[in-house]
């Protein structure tokens, strides 16, 4: 079923790209890779490692594994609205319906057995521990070897060693399971690549912070997260000069004239999976999200001499898995540099990483005089939507920022 | 009065604590502190969590000289977060828990515990001494011995109050000194009371559950607690293996990492291993049923429930599983549940 979704997929994608070939249509080539990387994932043909969110998939990739991390599953399977089958399944096990739905979903495809099964597992320990308990179930469900890196908390010397020396391990790992030895040529080709799209990365959110933005409520949508699945490939790069292509385009050609945008806005952390109108309501009521907090540069370029330290660097960096000071400073400066009016903060239902610091974010954009509007939805899971309650919510919020 | 040091997770050596001159406090979520933790960090959090925190808020603790924390799970590197805003004047250290146990955590964790014994003696303005750390883990071992003996005695037979006494000795531990513990466990390891018939022996398992009251209820509800894994019972009075290890902190680490670990922490040789530790735990105890308390909203442990659930159907042991906030409070509300579970189970 899964496979014939993304056969289906690419071939459609295919088709509109080729009906268009002078457009740049950066969100389709983009949706275009992610199908032909979930069919890869269904092909059977593959090397298959499901991990945690932070595992570096630009050094997996280049030992010929392909991988990704299970919440885009859970993403997909919400999007395309099939996952309520698969939570039932997982609650009837007697995974708790207080748990993060990203995970739920995924984990009745498990016991359903609509998810690939995979070679081996690579878990990482942030940004959740939800999530790392998933991965656990994982290699118990599929009686498959798991990997784990603890990533930690705090950036310092000692963390950035540890992490080092288990990516180390992690290489020796992945070889005994592949019978392929890590190719210091094809590394170094993957990290040369995540540096380009690190690059056009940074490149792309300095445009979308121009004022008016060129950006659009979809474009960008969980672009941070799901990006670093392609980063170490040309197709990512190419991928990255589209958006990057389409921006300029969109800023020369006036595409978001000055009275269309009137509201900017932050989005925290992931946006909602299913279809849900809210970004067609915010563009007829004039406001724009012009930063998710997960569409950030937050690593120093990777060292080819280095690679484990730099990964290691990297994994550390990111603010959404440090300590609540860390974090809030970040979305603080994404305030200012992208010039917000207010931040949307979807306190997304059994995230105890993400969401468990509601207060002290609503205290930190309330110090910079930022308002915001917390929304308790499930980002999900819609079985318990309470859809006017949130349209009414949002419209009241839009209305005292304009 | 003796200068206190707080904490919150079983992850947190005693030893160092006690060696750098401080009394641990160990902080328990119960007070009658009003809710507020939520507006800080949010309301589906883990009810320990916002319970310590409440109290907090509230100043509903003693004075204290510094708070440790141990990013042992997202809600409790929350609460080290809040405490930031909660209490700005205390001293914070908070200590990074390797997640999968294996030879580079052991190194990581143990620089991480010698971190925190380095801070403690400063916060003392006390030397560095490795030599009182030595002593304080002797000490704690020999509590360690004294609390597995109880226990083993808990697992053959039922001792009225013999449970309830167990954890008044640990809750000492954990809230006092280490001394005092110790002179309680050695009073009680012969029981006061006799052999009863007819309870049901049953093993329990969880978060924490720390009130020695607790215990007395069980009795009254016809259970035999024949062993317990909190991190309020046994597991927090983790034996310290000096014998393997020359480096204190790596024995220290190797310890409180391998030794029954909470359902956060993994073998990722063997995963879901904590399924069949609770299998194993409860035959070596002779129950007859397993009753798994967890805190609402506690990620480590609802992931893991199914896989526990399966093993113990594997061999046929009876499960009970309750969810709440591991009060004596909540507690009352599991009786009909807890007696006919017993009920079922017989004698």
């Amino acid at each position: 079923m899964m496979y014939d979704h993304f056969d289906n997929a690419v071939k459609g994608i295919t088709d509109k790209l080729n009906q268009d070939p002078e457009g740049i249509n950066a969100r389709k080539k983009y949706v275009l890779e992610l199908s032909r990387l979930g069919k890869k994932l269904y092909s059977k043909d593959e090397n298959i490692a499901w991990c945690g969110v932070t595992a570096p998939f630009d050094l997996l990739g280049s030992m010929g594994v392909t991988s990704c991390f299970v919440e885009f599953v859970g993403a997909m399977l919400s999007s395309t609205q099939t996952a309520d089958y698969f939570f039932e399944e997982a609650e009837d096990s007697g995974f708790a319906t207080d748990s993060c739905a990203y995970h739920r979903a995924v984990m009745g495809a498990v016991l359903k057995n609509a998810m690939p099964r995979p070679d081996f597992i690579i878990g990482t320990s942030s940004p959740c521990t939800a999530g790392l308990a998933v991965m656990e179930n994982f290699a118990h469900q599929y009686k498959k070897d798991f990997f784990l890196l603890n990533v930690p908390q705090n950036y310092t010397q000692d963390a950035i060693k540890y992490l080092s020396a288990q990516l180390e391990e992690m290489v020796r790992f992945v070889s005994d399971h592949t019978k392929r030895p890590l190719s210091k040529q094809k590394l170094g080709i993957a990290l040369e690549n995540f540096n380009a799209s690190s690059q056009l990365l940074k490149e792309i959110y300095d445009l979308a912070k121009t004022k008016p933005s060129p950006v659009d409520n979809n474009i960008l949508k969980d672009f941070g997260t799901v990006i670093t699945l392609l980063m170490g490939t040309q197709e990512g790069v190419d991928i990255c000069q589209a958006f990057k292509d389409e921006l300029n385009h969109r800023i020369k050609t006036s595409f978001n004239h000055a009275s269309k945008e009137k509201i900017r806005l932050m989005w925290i952390q992931n946006r909602i999976q299913y279809p849900f109108p809210i970004n067609e309501m915010l563009d007829d009521l004039g406001a724009v999200i012009v930063v998710d907090e997960l569409n950030d540069v937050t690593w120093e370029p990777m060292d080819p001499d280095k690679p484990f330290e730099s990964i290691a660097k990297r994994m550390i960096s990111i603010p959404f898995s440090m300590d609540a000071s860390e974090r809030i400073k970040h979305l603080q400066d994404l305030a200012v540099a992208y010039r917000i009016d207010g931040a949307i903060n979807p306190c997304h239902w059994g995230c105890r990483q993400g969401t468990g610091i509601r207060g002290l974010i609503s205290k930190g954009f309330k110090d910079i005089n930022v308002p915001v509007l917390n929304l308790e939805i499930d980002c999900v899971d819609s079985r318990n939507l309470a859809k006017g309650q949130i349209e009414t919510r949002v419209e009241a919020f839009l209305e005292m920022l304009s | 009065m003796s200068k206190k040091i707080g904490f919150t997770c079983a992850y947190t050596p005693v030893p160092l604590i006690e060696a750098a001159g401080f009394s641990p406090f160990r902080i328990f979520p119960e007070s009658k502190a009003p809710d507020q933790a939520g507006h800080l960090l949010h309301d589906n959090l883990c009810p320990h969590v916002k319970k310590v925190l409440d109290r907090a808020l509230e100043d509903d603790l003693p004075e204290l000289e510094g708070m440790v924390f141990i990013n042992s799970c997202d809600s409790m590197r929350r609460l080290a977060d809040a405490w930031h805003e909660a209490r700005p004047d205390d001293p914070i250290v908070l200590l990074d828990l390797p997640s999968g146990i294996n030879s580079l955590s052991l190194d990581f964790l143990s620089k991480e515990y010698k971190r925190l014994a380095k801070i403690l003696f400063k916060w003392n303005s006390e030397p560095f001494s490795i030599k009182k750390i030595k002593n304080e883990v002797a000490k704690w071992n020999l509590l360690a011995a004294s609390v597995k003996k109880i226990e083993d005695t808990m697992s053959k037979d039922f001792f009225p109050g013999y449970a309830s006494g167990l954890q008044q000795i640990i809750n000492t531990a954990a809230t006092d000194s280490t001394d005092k513990a110790l002179l309680m466990a050695q009073n009680k390891i012969d029981p006061e009371k006799p052999v009863k018939d007819g309870q049901s022996p049953v093993f329990v398992f969880g978060n924490l559950l720390f009130d020695p009251k607790v215990y007395d209820l069980f009795e009254e509800w016809n259970v035999h607690v024949t062993a317990s894994d909190f991190c309020t019972t046994s597991r927090f009075v983790t034996p310290v293996d000096t014998a393997t290890d020359d480096n204190i902190f790596r024995a220290l680490a190797s310890s409180y990492m391998e030794q029954t670990p909470c359902a956060r922490t993994m073998d990722t040789a063997k995963p879901g291993d904590i399924a069949q530790k609770i299998v194993q735990r409860a035959k070596e105890s002779n129950a007859r049923g397993v009753i798994g308390f967890t805190l609402k909203f506690c990620d480590p442990y609802l992931a893991r429930i199914p896989m526990i659930r399966q093993a113990l159907q594997k061999e046929s042991i009876p499960f009970l599983m309750l969810e709440g906030d591991c009060t004596m409070g909540s507690m009352g509300q599991q009786q009909t549940r807890i007696e006919a579970f017993t009920e079922m189970l017989g004698v």
